[in-house]
């Protein structure tokens, strides 16, 4: 691996480096204005000459088109994805964006990369599904005013999906905990909006409302919390702070506002206690949305996560590490059980898929656990950074493929929703009757979900599970294999919640399956038996979606890499 | 000539790449055609040109057979490296890979070594024939119309499962495809689901080779505990690793081979598990003819010929013999009981069926002895040991060849023959409906006429030349006429026996058995042949049968080349396939020397005792069984009717003994015993009496116990849950104070849990 090579705000290099979020940002533009090149004339000051200079008044047909944003909205965010995936072919340069002194705010390597790819990924499939979602009412320069905003709302959709891809990806690149807060905050406010944005429906706008008010109050304390560590190490940069953290972080000042910097990510990534609003924002956003904040939304919280670990994380830290194992383990616990039970009564399935979302954090932060007992516990220290490696990748893993199969699934309820509904369980009945690609594919998307072989679903949990228990064995494996003899009591506790995944995915199995019982063998719901609304750009979706769900699980190993690069980007003395 | 040297050897085949093809590409036809023709039944286009799917398993199996080929040719060009294995890993991360002897890796591989090499030749080819076949057959039959995408979709599964089967490099993937192949041959022979009879055809057939197959697993674990894996590579090597085998109990895994042998006995249908074959016969003809030719039964065969490297291992010698000889002495009894039933068969396909049955015992008392030859022998060492060794496996897997060829061409022949019957029937009916106002009499005709009884036939040799020659050469083949396909073989299995015997007089049994039974396949065979073929049309329907279609005359004319044209095969070193890298396929021996030196083995043996062995089993075996045979059925041909050339001889011989040595056997055929072959020697009759009794009724009561006992725990546990995930979405309240409350309640709690720490 080649060193950092750090360039300047609009230096040489900086277009290749930022072209991705470049190309988003090009397409901010074209979404405000290309909607607005229309035949208005400019009147000189002073004379009665009008010179046509292209913008407002009456607009041209085709830049009146409602499907309009919506394309460019796909293309952009297609394109950035793109990028993203074949900036891997030939190895990831790891290149700083710095300010004039010297200091790091944006660095592009491995891991940002795959998390990029992740958060565009996402959003394309979101904005290429959504196009049919919103009402067109009709097409053409002379309709009423009503109509014409109704129409207009098509590119504030989108121009919020991208402001949402843009901020998502600043937390990807951030070296600097207040930079990383400013796209936390960006994608956050995007998001918060377009959960309302439906705003005929009561249920979507109280959803956004309550979203956003939860979700200023954890931001709150996030942010009470930056200020905390920025009062005890004058720099919010990350390197910094682990050093400082290294000498001293048993003062009460960095470990609170840690703490509290943890709480505006746990409830991003919706982690107990603080996951509540979101199975309200699921339900009431539309479905397409509900899948980006399950998928991308999630795996900014996990940025800030993993981000935050590594600072505390180093085994040559002055403080003993144990209370944020203690910390994450609790949370990890509670989060996938409670997430699991509370989803295995729900009957509407969007709730359901959010309490799924929610326990599928938990496994995360289980995951995230682990690789701090590797980090801390001194009789568990094998290769370095072995371990970690191992279950960081199963991580990023788990979050690139849950892209496949949950938004996939979002996806499949969102043509229900267009049909009327997707509020209860029996609104998928008969589904395997009506559609059957999309019950087919409901299917798969739901024992991925559970982890069923050989799906993506089944490989990422075990690839988790897998690294769990690698590290909670640690050097014993070699000894056990050689014939040392060991019992439970030997092994590390972050074992048991190995065992817990374990016994919660069985617990989920019921759920999943719960949904595809009704689509195959349940009667539709009274009047909804014909067929469902067209859109072949959903289904289109749909099938990548299902595609990528097989193909990841019999064929990873490309992705895997990937993966693997961006794990080990994060600290290079684990090359 | 040291054996065991060289066959480690890995080929470096870029085609390896490319042999998961073979598997793949008929399993992804399965669903594309289920798919089309749901969406195309009854389009003019999909039924006519697309054969209802036929014609896309055509491409596919034409497809694997190419590969197959190529990938065969790649392997024969080298004899040093007989064994190749790739690996297509499916768990395999550098995460994974990285770790010590704890990785873990699950992929499936393909390896391939001589008995791959003849039995994937085998399994396609046959395969692509009766695909041709079954667009002939099925596709002309109007109660097949408009589900014959069913069959096609069914045909390329069981054939992808086949061939995984014969391609795969674990025992873990063979019981995979073993059990694909299950599952295909209950649809298939299920096909006609709405007869009652194939219903429960098909159910007889899966469950009872679910019962070999539990032993199977059983042994596979068995195997799993022993070595740790169930590649064949980590296997075969463990078994010649002498301080390995130091820590194996011989016994023990003489158990797990003894049980993975009773999933072989349930797949070829050899006694105690051979109830469902018979019965199979429900399924359309190319079923019969794919399940008993080319693909299930000979699953068993290779399961027991891939035992090879364990009876042939060093460190186990003489430690298997028991089991070899097990293996033997169920050949043995099949081999004549299955025959005696033939004898009183009516059915032309039961007839073939019991056939299959009693050639598929010959093959394995053939590999029995050749397993006890290589366990006792010092075959690694003694080069004289090692040519008896590779011999007697080489002659077990030829017969494998030489019956799997003809009897997928007497089935397809039997096929063509019932067709045709049926056809004429149906023709004559129609010509019967214009002169006859009488509806009724159509219809009892309908339900008296059985096309496939031989009773109903007679005299087609004129008819039909093609199909009469086809069936001639297959069952000369099966009997083992000298000089055409079986024969070949035949005699070397039987010569086996008895050098096996001379060692071990356990063997006499199986010995006397496969010899007894060579004079009893010449008379069944002889006896089908005549009663269809020979004599003058017992029916009026007979008389008036028809020549058959192309396709069906294609895979006829094919295997009847491929079956006269066995002798060079076996001058090409066909009978010296074995695990073995000296006697390769294109042995240094050119095709003349090889056929003069197949000859000479066969007729002119040195030894004086196996000299006198031949000529008593060619004599009992091609004179005895088809003498009595010809004596008992046929006669001339109706007048004026004109047969082939090659036929005459044979009905004028026919029509020669029968007028002269013909004797009533009416005393015979009423007998106690031949009632008793006829009722299939009462076991079907008795297991049904133990299903009935035993099983139902513990069904029964396991049933009560899970509706009362399992269910209501089940559903206490339900319930219980779902009333603590009401209080669990309960706190979802729905007011965002409360849920400000709860993210208040979760910082104080961090804030206090690291206040305490600081």
């Amino acid at each position: 691996m080649s060193t950092v090579q750090n360039v300047e705000p609009f230096g040489d290099g900086f277009i290749a480096a930022l072209c991705p979020e470049l190309i988003i940002f090009a397409g901010l533009l074209a979404l405000i204005i290309i909607p607005n090149i229309g035949k208005g004339t400019f009147r000189i000051p002073g004379t009665q000459t009008r010179v046509m200079w292209l913008f407002g008044g009456e607009r041209f047909k085709i830049t009146s088109n409602p499907k309009m944003p919506a394309w460019i909205a796909t293309i952009t965010l297609g394109a950035a994805f793109v990028q993203t995936v074949l900036s891997f072919q030939d190895g990831v340069d790891r290149t700083a964006i710095v300010t004039e002194n010297g200091t790091q705010l944006l660095l592009v390597n491995g891991f940002s990369r795959v998390f990029e790819m992740i958060f565009f990924g996402a959003l394309t499939l979101a904005a290429f599904a959504s196009m049919n979602r919103l009402e067109v009412k009709g097409i053409g320069p002379r309709l009423s005013t009503d109509d014409l905003y109704n129409n207009r709302r098509q590119a504030d959709f989108y121009i919020l999906m991208l402001t949402c891809g843009l901020g998502m990806s600043v937390v990807a690149l951030a070296q600097d905990l207040f930079v990383l807060f400013i796209g936390l905050e960006l994608a956050s406010f995007s998001t918060y909006v377009l959960v309302a944005f439906y705003k005929e429906s009561k249920v979507g706008t109280e959803a956004g409302m309550k979203y956003f008010i939860v979700g200023s109050v954890a931001s709150g304390v996030g942010l009470y919390g930056l200020s905390m560590l920025y009062l005890w190490a004058g720099s919010l940069q990350f390197d910094v702070l682990a050093a400082q953290f290294v000498i001293n972080g048993t003062d009460p000042l960095p470990l609170i506002g840690i703490g509290f910097v943890l709480v505006g990510f746990g409830f991003k990534v919706s982690a107990a206690p603080f996951h509540f609003a979101a199975p309200d924002a699921y339900a009431g956003a539309s479905s397409p949305v509900a899948g980006i904040l399950a998928t991308a939304s999630k795996a900014m919280g996990i940025i800030g996560l993993i981000r935050m670990l590594l600072i505390v994380a180093s085994p040559e830290a002055s403080e003993d590490g144990t209370v944020w194992l203690t910390l994450l383990g609790i949370i990890s616990l509670v989060t996938m059980t409670w997430g699991n039970i509370a989803a295995l009564g729900s009957t509407n399935p969007k709730r359901m898929l959010a309490y799924s979302s929610v326990a599928h954090a938990g496994y995360m932060l289980a995951a995230i656990t682990a690789i701090g007992a590797w980090n801390w516990d001194d009789s568990l220290a094998g290769e370095p950074g072995e371990a970690a490696v191992a279950v960081l990748t199963a991580v990023i893993f788990h979050l690139v493929v849950l892209v496949a199969f949950k938004l996939g699934a979002f996806l499949v309820l969102s043509v229900l929703e267009s049909d009327g509904d997707a509020s209860r369980l029996s609104s998928l009945g008969g589904l395997a009757k009506r559609e059957p690609f999309l019950a087919v594919a409901m299917f798969v998307f739901m024992i991925s979900l559970a982890g069923v072989p050989p799906l993506a679903g089944f490989v990422s949990k075990l690839l988790v599970i897998m690294g769990i228990v690698k590290v909670a064995i640690g050097q014993m494996g070699a000894e056990i294999m050689a014939g040392g003899d060991y019992g439970l009591a030997d092994v590390h506790w972050v074992w048991w919640l190995a065992l817990a995944m374990v016994i919660n995915s069985a617990i989920s199995v019921f759920y999943y399956l719960r949904v595809v019982v009704v689509m195959f063998f349940e009667e539709p719901e009274e009047g909804r038996t014909g067929p469902l609304p067209s859109g072949w750009q959903v289904r289109f979706a749909i099938l990548a979606c299902l595609m990528v769900t097989l193909f990841m699980g019999v064929a990873s190993d490309q992705l895997l890499e990937i993966c693997e690069v961006a794990a080990k980007s994060l600290n290079y003395s684990w090359n | 000539m040291v054996a065991g040297t060289g066959t480690d050897t890995i080929i470096d085949s870029e085609l390896m790449q490319f042999a998961p093809l073979i598997i793949l590409l008929p399993m992804l036809a399965f669903p594309v055609i289920l798919f089309l023709g749901r969406v195309f039944n009854r389009n003019p286009f999909w039924k006519d040109t697309m054969k209802e799917g036929g014609i896309i398993a055509l491409v596919v199996m034409a497809s694997s057979l190419i590969i197959s080929l190529l990938l065969i040719k790649d392997h024969l060009g080298g004899f040093a490296s007989m064994k190749d294995s790739v690996d297509f890993l499916w768990l395999n991360s550098s995460v994974y890979e990285s770790g010590n002897l704890t990785s873990i890796s699950f992929g499936f591989g393909i390896y391939i070594d001589h008995i791959t090499v003849m039995l994937l030749f085998v399994a396609s080819f046959l395969c692509l024939l009766i695909n041709i076949f079954s667009i002939g057959y099925m596709n002309t039959d109007p109660i097949n119309d408009n589900r014959n995408h069913r069959f096609y979709a069914e045909f390329v599964l069981f054939c992808s499962g086949m061939l995984g089967m014969v391609l795969a490099d674990s025992f873990l993937w063979l019981f995979i495809f073993w059990e694909i192949m299950g599952l295909c041959s209950y649809l298939l022979i299920g096909f006609y689901y709405e007869k009652p009879s194939a219903a429960y055809a098909a159910k007889k057939a899966f469950l009872t080779t679910r019962i070999g197959d539990v032993f199977l697993i059983i042994g596979l674990v068995m195997m799993w505990d022993m070595f740790g894996s169930l590649d064949y590579d980590v296997i075969f090597s463990a078994v010649e690793d002498e301080t390995f085998m130091a820590g194996v109990s011989s016994s023990t895994l003489q158990w797990a081979l003894g049980l993975m042998f009773i999933g072989a006995v349930g797949k070829s249908a050899q006694f105690p598990l051979h109830v469902w074959l018979p019965d199979a016969m429900e399924g359309p003809t190319p079923v019969s003819a794919l399940i008993h030719a080319a693909t299930m039964v000979n699953a068993g065969l290779y399961l027991v010929a891939r035992m090879f490297p364990f009876f042939g291992s060093e460190y186990l010698q003489h430690d298997l013999v028991d089991l070899a000889f097990i293996i033997a002495l169920v050949g043995g009894i099949t081999a004549v009981m299955a025959a005696a039933i033939a004898f009183v068969q009516h059915d032309l396909k039961k007839v073939l069926a019991y056939s299959t049955m009693s050639q598929l015992a010959y093959i394995f008392t053939g590999l029995g002895c050749a397993m006890f030859l290589a366990n006792t022998l010092d075959w690694q060492t003694d080069a004289d040991a090692h040519y008896i060794v590779i011999v007697a496996f080489g002659a077990a897997l030829f017969h494998l060849f030489n019956h799997a060829m003809a009897k997928g061409m007497l089935f397809m022949a039997s096929g063509s023959v019932i067709h045709e019957v049926h056809h004429a029937h149906h023709h004559l009916h129609h010509h019967d409906d214009h002169h006859d106002d009488h509806g009724d009499h159509d219809e009892h005709h309908e339900e008296e006429f059985d096309a496939q009884s031989m009773d109903n036939m007679g005299g087609l040799a004129s008819k039909m030349p093609l199909t009469a020659t086809a069936m001639l050469v297959g069952s000369a083949s099966i009997m083992g006429l000298p000089l055409i396909g079986g024969f070949w073989s035949k005699e070397g299995i039987i010569a086996n026996a008895w050098r096996v015997a001379l060692e071990d007089p356990r063997f006499f049994l199986p010995a006397i058995c496969v010899l007894v039974g060579a004079a009893m396949t010449g008379f069944y065979m002889s006896r089908m042949w005549l009663k269809t073929f020979a004599g003058k049309p017992k029916t009026e329907v007979a008389a008036h049968v028809g020549q058959t279609n192309t396709w069906i005359k294609i895979p006829l004319f094919v295997l009847t080349f491929v079956t006269l044209s066995a002798i060079l095969f076996a001058g090409m070193g066909f009978t010296h396939w074995a695990p073995d890298s000296e006697y390769g396929l294109l042995s240094e021996k050119n095709l003349f020397e090889g056929i003069a030196y197949e000859m000479s083995h066969a007729f002119a043996n040195g030894d004086t005792f196996f000299f006198i062995l031949t000529y008593v089993a060619i004599a009992i075996g091609a004179v005895l069984g088809p003498g009595l045979a010809l004596s008992l059925y046929g006669g001339s041909l109706a007048e004026g009717e004109k047969v082939k050339p090659w036929m005459k001889p044979i009905i004028r011989l026919n029509a020669w003994v029968y007028n002269r040595y013909n004797f009533d056997n009416q005393a015979i055929a009423n007998s106690g015993l031949s009632r008793a072959l006829e009722n299939r020697l009462y076991i079907d009759h008795y297991y049904d009496m133990a299903m009935l009794k035993i099983v139902a009724g513990f069904s029964d009561k396991s049933a009560e116990a899970d509706k009362n006992i399992v269910d209501g725990v089940i559903k206490k546990i339900e319930t219980g849950t779902q009333s603590i995930s009401k209080v669990v979405r309960s706190m979802t309240t729905g007011s965002a104070r409360d849920y400000i409350l709860m993210v208040a309640v979760g910082t104080l709690g961090i804030f206090f849990l690291l206040w305490g720490v600081a």
